[in-house]
């Protein structure tokens, strides 16, 4: 069974149950697994292998993929696919030979609508996850603000 | 009692002269388009750099000599040290965890 952060909390039969929904992708090296923009029908769940997230940022007037985060295996990645309007706001490839299980929404929310206590647990979780990285973000925010402020005064 | 006259005349000439020169000096320039002609200068944006003191062309930026796949990977070294030190600052949140100094290339 993969062990992930989406699924904390779960019993072992109900996390199996959770993931079964799913269906596992290989990506070989370099290989995209979603785009910005795109329509985000799963969220997938990192088994093996890496992930790097990008977003697009004009570099010497071309636009090029910037590293904004890399996901390593049990991390969840694709949450967009939970949150309205449905659409990916980053870019995911693997740098590596990696598998990932893709759940799909649909599938999602028939199964917790059937087991609620697992739909609430994996909510904590998911809730968690999101909170972790939009502190962490404001974190890399405010410094970056902080080098602009100082260079401003110097 | 003439020569006395004649200094006072001239130490009073040489006040007025002084005078006008002062005025002349520190008088403000007044709006042009007080008589209805462009816009006062302090209003203009100026574009090009100061460039006083500097003879031949500026210096070219560090970064803009590197190449770009260089350049790139400074990018992503500066967002992986950026996100380790976010990522201390949330293990025990201070304002000096949260402004340490990175060691990134591209900010140094």
């Amino acid at each position: 069974m993969v062990q992930t952060d989406l699924l904390n909390g779960l019993a072992g039969e109900d996390g199996d149950r959770v993931l079964a929904l799913g269906r596992r992708i290989l990506l070989a090296s370099g290989a995209e697994l979603f785009h910005l923009g795109d329509e985000a029908e799963c969220i997938y769940v990192i088994a093996q292998g890496r992930l790097r997230l990008t977003l697009p940022m004009q570099v010497r007037g071309q636009e090029q993929n910037v590293l904004v985060e890399e996901r390593v295996p049990g991390q969840t990645v694709g949450w967009s696919a939970l949150i309205p309007p449905y659409r990916f706001t980053l870019t995911a490839t693997a740098p590596l030979e990696t598998e990932v299980v893709a759940l799909p929404r649909e599938a999602l929310r028939k199964h917790f609508a059937a087991y609620p206590e697992a739909g609430y647990v994996v909510s904590l979780n998911l809730a968690s996850v999101i909170g972790e990285r939009l502190q962490l973000f404001q974190a890399m925010w405010v410094r970056e603000v902080q080098r602009m402020v100082e260079m401003r005064s110097a | 009692m003439e020569m006395l006259l004649m200094g006072a005349c001239l130490s009073m000439f040489g006040l007025a002269v002084m005078c006008l020169a002062f005025g002349a000096a520190t008088r403000d320039e007044k709006p042009a388009d007080a008589a209805g002609l462009e816009k006062p200068m302090d209003t203009v944006k100026v574009a090009a750099p100061e460039r006083f003191f500097v003879e031949g062309p500026l210096p070219v930026p560090v970064h803009a000599r590197v190449p770009i796949e260089a350049l790139l990977l400074q990018l992503e070294n500066h967002v992986r040290l950026e996100q380790a030190a976010a990522e201390s600052y949330m293990r025990a949140p201070n304002a000096a965890l949260l402004h340490s100094r990175t060691m990134s290339t591209l900010v140094n």
